[in-house]
Order: structure tokens, then sequence, then C-alpha cells
């Protein structure tokens, strides 16, 4: 395999640990959105939250700096085409940071408080939706026909892209919510877990439709892009609606644990196949893994730290999982 | 016309974008420096608990880390705007300079990674993992904080002294990542940056306990976080002047553009005078109040008294920054800081850590070690449950720590503890 596509795997594995770990985290903003009455429910959120956003978060920074320093140019048309979506996609994080740190030493329902709350859902809401939207105008950019030279022109504001935007923000609901009933329920609280069990079957439905609808809209709006995903990324299509089935059958019959895993491994399965739906390119037709990719010794270095980064960090992560996967005893 | 407008248009754009990131920097800079020396002295506080088993120490690290979190929250979001606004605001830049400089980048997200993980084990894991574990799941939060900002600042030495690549016909060539990496600039860079921030923190979080006793909390809290922050600054500023001068020193022979902007040096001399204070005049070239130690910038930057220093207007326009009197002004800014910092510190600093004797600022009132109470009362060791600490009752009630562990039951005062007590 050569560095440029090895970095690109790398790529591929970091954009999805970010989609799933912070995606959980985007969609408990948004279940804190809205379970604005139910202050318990937001303390169970709030508690779930709190030891392991940091960490999940920094997977964009990893996916960021592999793709400065691996695919400069490429990067550098990413900041030039999609200038909007990510700005407010940044903006978001900011906002919602911000907020979360700031309310944690607020008492509930002072208003302070209550607006700081409304922020966070409502940026946890913004930011996927913001990416969903990057990932789907890529999609479609990359599939074009035009080899125009100069700056790429990604249609972020297409139909499809606007379906994956709204896909995004069920996906992470539903990864939040299918977490949150599998901890409440195996912590014995089925009355708590009911209620999100509920959020989640609203989720997963909306992840169905919308996934089934992108794969419609690119059928009539995209074709050229419709007959990538049909054809190299099938199999991992395929995965992903079955995996959200799965999941929301599981989540009906409150086999949670079941459903958290059908979850992820959906979620899993559509970053993976809009990866391999549209490689190997990265940015529009013209910048692709090979041609956007840094200097030979560039590449090695890069390859040789992620490796050492994913030796240090993952046992890391598993520790601090492992630690705080049961809600305190005391 | 149209040839105006379109080369006002570019200045402000330029001048945008330099406003945005510089904004971002700085805040995230702020952040950022108290997430590398905030780790450091929760971890001494925590340890000198562990030895001691005084509750105050425990207090201040559970009170420190508390705040940390959400510093640790604030700053890392703004990191990541960071690098995103690199590729948003510059992006030909970073189509050119990624792939050279990209290495110190992921390193340092690597070095965050970790640095996240472990603040997560360390801010919630006070009530699951014993003290002993809990103390060294610190460690490699401070040291992944003080690695990030290494790696960062290779990046800032490589963007001011440049090397590992070559540009044939416009294109960048031979690129050496290491060589990219380890520049002239990065010893003297990163351990200024390092030292700095370290130095920050301390002065910060001392002085915050310095106001808190000018509004009458004077109690062992306050006199134990300050005598920290304190003891951290006396440690370390002599080394940040002497990284200081080796960093001038680099400056000097990598960066005569630079070294004539923020010292101030518009014409070439030998022998060149070290100007202090020289603040730039708006609208003009001239400076007002400024004192000229002759000789003295030759000597610092070159090592003789009558080398030869540029001026600043002897190089081509397109070399000179059109930033060199706000510059001048943020180096005049820190050096005079630097000093008075200095002179602060090594004057409570002697006075709270000189052992046997009472600090200045402590109440004529504190018992001294030589006083039998703290020999003999299992509670001595916590200085505001002594009582004289309990007759200035305001402070402790209101200001002291949620409940720390109360000592041990039955220890005895060890000899050691009495040694401590000057701090308490």
């Amino acid at each position: 395999m050569s560095p440029a596509a090895l970095l690109a795997v790398f790529l591929g594995f970091a954009l999805t640990a970010y989609a799933l770990f912070a995606g959980a985290d985007f969609g408990a903003g948004i279940l804190d959105l809205l379970a604005a009455r139910r202050a318990e429910d937001r303390a169970v959120i709030e508690s779930g939250i709190g030891p392991l956003w940091e960490a999940n978060h920094v997977w964009l920074i990893f996916a960021i700096t592999i793709l400065l320093s691996a695919f400069p140019t490429a990067f550098s048309a990413l900041g030039t085409a999609l200038l909007a979506p990510l700005a407010i996609a940044l903006l978001a994080i900011v906002a919602r940071g911000a907020a979360f740190g700031l309310r944690s030493g607020l008492d509930d329902q002072t208003g302070p408080r209550v607006h700081l709350s409304r922020l966070f859902g409502a940026a946890s809401a913004i930011a996927p939706l913001a990416f969903g939207l990057v990932a789907g105008g890529l999609a479609q950019a990359s599939s074009s026909r035009s080899v125009a030279r100069g700056p790429v022109s990604v249609p972020w504001t297409s139909p499809f892209a606007i379906i994956v935007g709204l896909l995004a923000i069920c996906l992470c609901a539903q990864l939040a919510a299918t977490f949150m009933a599998n901890r409440l329920a195996a912590t014995g609280r089925r009355e708590l877990a009911g209620r999100f069990r509920a959020r989640a079957l609203q989720a997963g439905a909306g992840s169905l439709v919308f996934s089934v609808g992108g794969l419609l809209v690119a059928d009539t709006a995209a074709p050229r892009l419709y007959a990538r995903l049909t054809d190299a990324a099938l199999p991992l299509v395929v995965l992903a609606l079955a995996g959200l089935a799965l999941s929301l059958l599981a989540v009906a019959g409150r086999r949670y644990a079941l459903a958290r895993a059908a979850t992820l491994l959906a979620g899993a399965a559509l970053v993976w196949g809009w990866f391999i739906a549209q490689s190997p390119h990265l940015v529009g037709p013209l910048l692709t893994i090979h041609t956007a990719s840094a200097t030979g010794p560039a590449l090695t270095a890069i390859a040789i730290s992620c490796g050492v980064v994913l030796v240090c960090v993952i046992p890391a992560m598993f520790l601090l999982f492992s630690m705080f996967a049961r809600p305190s005893q005391r | 016309m149209l040839m105006t407008n379109i080369s006002i248009a570019a200045v402000s754009h330029l001048t945008t974008g330099r406003a945005q990131i510089g904004t971002s920097l700085s805040f995230h800079l702020f952040f950022a420096v108290l997430g590398v020396g905030l780790p450091l002295m929760m971890l001494v506080a925590e340890g000198m608990h562990l030895r001691t088993g005084d509750p105050v120490w425990r207090a201040l690290a559970r009170r420190w880390s508390k705040v940390f979190g959400v510093l640790f929250a604030v700053g890392a979001v703004s990191g990541t705007i960071i690098s995103f606004e690199l590729g948003l605001l510059w992006p030909r830049f970073m189509a050119y300079a990624g792939g050279i400089i990209g290495l110190p980048f992921s390193l340092e997200g690597a070095a965050f990674f970790l640095e996240a993980i472990f603040v997560g084990i360390y801010l919630y894991g006070w009530d699951r993992l014993s003290p002993r574990v809990h103390w060294l799941s610190g460690i490699p939060s401070a040291f992944s904080a003080a690695a990030s900002a290494f790696f960062i600042v290779t990046a800032n030495a490589w963007m001011n002294v440049p090397r590992g690549f070559q540009i044939i016909d416009g294109r960048v060539t031979h690129v050496d990542p290491l060589a990219a990496m380890f520049n002239p600039a990065w010893a003297t860079e990163t351990s200024h940056m390092v030292l700095g921030a370290y130095l920050a923190t301390a002065f910060g979080v001392a002085s915050v306990y310095a106001v808190g006793m000018l509004r009458g909390r004077r109690n062992a809290y306050h006199r134990k976080a300050i005598a920290l922050g304190l003891s951290m600054a006396a440690i370390l500023a002599p080394l940040q002047m002497g990284v200081g001068d080796l960093l001038g020193r680099t400056v000097a022979a990598h960066q005569p553009a630079t070294l004539a902007a923020i010292e101030g040096l518009d014409h070439t001399e030998a022998g060149a005078g070290l100007n202090l204070g020289g603040f730039p005049f708006p609208g003009d070239s001239g400076t007002v109040l400024n004192v000229k130690v002759p000789h003295l910038l030759s000597l610092l930057a070159y090592d003789r008294p009558d080398a030869t220093v540029r001026g600043f207007d002897t190089f081509a326009k397109a070399d000179r920054t059109p930033l060199a009197a706000p510059a001048r002004l943020a180096f005049i800014g820190m050096v005079g800081s630097a000093r008075a910092w200095l002179r602060s510190a090594s004057s409570i600093g002697c006075g709270v850590a000189r052992p046997g004797r009472a600090p200045r600022i402590a109440e004529p009132s504190w018992p001294s070690p030589r006083q039998d109470r703290w020999r003999f009362s299992p509670t001595s060791s916590d200085g505001w449950s002594a009582s004289s600490g309990a007759s200035r009752g305001s402070s402790t009630a209101c200001s002291g720590p949620r409940a720390g562990s109360p000592p041990r039951p039955g220890s005895a005062p060890r000899s050691r503890r009495s040694r401590w007590s000057t701090w308490g």
C-alpha cells in the first residue's frame, strides 16, 4: 500500500471515530435540547458526557492534521470551497464547548444556565448539520465530470447535501439515545430508559428515512454519485441500511446493547461508504489521494507519527471508557 | 481608480485575516498557557497532600482541577478553531507549508489527545481512584500538556527560521520533515514558551489568592497557594531569563530584521545601544521616553560590544514587516512585565519561603513553628484549625475550601510536619 493510501485509511479511521464518538456527544446535546423540561433526563445526559467529551472531539483535530500534513492541497481546497459551512461548524463547536464548560458551574433553572443549555443544544444540532452538508457536497463534487482548472466548487447546498446533513443530525441523536438507554437499563433505571427509547425510535426512523431518501435523491439529482454508491460502495450502503433497521427493531424490542452496537455499525458503514464512494477523490474531481499528497518523506513521517498516535491513544481511550462505563457508585 | 480599489481591498483582506487569526491565537494562548501550567501545580499540591496529609493541599488541588476543567474545555475548542482557520484563512500558505511542517501538528494532536484522555481520568476520578493512583494519573496530562506546547512551537519556530525544503522552479522539493521541525530556533523557542507558560500560571494563581488575601481572607489556604505559585516562579524565572537571552541570540543570528524591529533600531549602528523604553510615536517614526544604554544591544546580541547591528531601514521593503510598531510595543511589554514579576517574586518569595520566619504578608498572630501547640495537637498541621485562625472566623467560613478530609485520627504530627508548617 502506498504511503498516500495508508494515510487515506488513517484519515478515514479518524473521521469514522469522530463521527461515532463525537456524534454521540452532539446527539447528547440534541437530546438535551429536546428534553428541555425534564431535569432528570438532562442530569443523566450531563453525567454521561462529562469525562469523555474532550477526548471524543480530539479525533477531529487528528483528522485535520492528517489532512493538512499529508494532503495539503486538498486541505487548502477545502478551505476555499467550503469556507461557509466549515466556518458555521466551527462556530457551533466553539459555542458548544464554551456553553458546556461555563454552565457546569451554575445551578439548574437559573436564567443563565437555561440560556447556556439552549445554546449548547442548538450548537450540538448545527455542527452535525454543517458537517453533513460538507460531506454531501464533497461526495457530489467528487463525481463531477468537470475538469476545469481553478478553484473547486462544491455544491454544499444541493438537495443531496441537505439530506445528508439531516441524516447526520438523526444519526447523532440515535447514537446518543441508544447509548443512554443502554446505560440506564444496565443500571436498572427502566422508566428513564424508556424515555430515551422513545427518542431512539424517533431518531432511528429519521435516519432510515433520510438514508433511503438520500439514495433516491442521488439517483435523480446526482446520477454519477448514485452509480458509485451502488457499485464500489454497495456492500457498505447495504450494511448501513441493515444496521439502521436492526437498531430500530432492537430498540423497539428493548434490546439496548444490540441497538447500540447496530447503530455504531451503521454509522461506521455510512462514513466508510461515503469515503469509498468518492475515493480516490478528496475534494472535487481533480484532487485525489495521489495528486493532492505531500512529498514522500513528509508522508512517511506523518504515517509513522499516526501509527505512534494510534498505539498510544487507543489503549488510553479504552482505559478512559472502562473507567467511566459505569456511573459512579458513590 | 480600479487599481486603487483593488489594492485597498487586498490590503484590508490581509489585515482582516491577520486580525482574525491573531485574535484566535491570543484567545487560545491565554487558555493553553494555563492548560500547561495548572496540571503541574495541581500535581504539586496533591503531592504535598499525599506527603503531609494536610487537607489544605488537597482542597487546593481539587479547586484547581475544577477550574482547570472549564479552562481546558475552552482551550480545546479554541485550539480546534485555529487548526480550521489555518485552512480557511491561509489556504495557499497551507498548500505550500502543510507538507513541510505538518509533522509537529500531528505530534501536537497526539500529545493533546493523550492529555485530553488523562485529564478526563484525573478530573472525574477524584472519587473513583485511590489517592496515589489518582495523583499518578495526573502525571501524563502534565507531561502531555508540555509536550503539545513543545510541538506546536516547533511549527512556529519553522515559520521564523524556515528550513528543511527547497523551492526549485516554484515547486517545493527536497522536503525533510525532521530538519524542518528541528530548525535552528527550535530549542530556544520551545523552552521559552514552556517556561513562560509555567511562569504565567504560577504568577496568575498567586495573584488570584493575593487578591483574596487583600480582601481579608488570610488563612492557610491562601498562603499555601501563594507560596506554591511564587516558589515555582522563583525557581523558573531566572531560568527564563537565561533562555530569553539565548532566544534573543537566535533572533539576532537568523532574523536580523525582526531584531531591528523589536529593539526599535532604525539605523545600522556599530556598538548599538539598547533602547529601554522608546515607545513608538503614533503616525511618525519618532519614539518617546527612551533611555539608551550604549553598547548593550551589540553585547547581548553578538557578544561583542562593538558588533554591528543592522537597522530596520536597511532591509528591503518586502522584508520589513508593516507591523514594526506593534511588535516593538509588545516586546517592551514583555520585558517590562518580566522585570516587574521578577522583582515581586523575589521580594515576596524570599519572605514566604525562608524557614522559621513568619512571612511579611502573614498576620502577626499566626503561630510560629516553635510554639508547643504545633507539636502536640493532632490538628496542628492544619493551619486554619489552630485557634488564631479560628479567631478570624469569617475567613475560614466563607473562603475555606469545601470539606477536605479531616486529619487521620490518631496520627501524631511527625517532625516532618513542623518543617512544612512554615507554609501554613
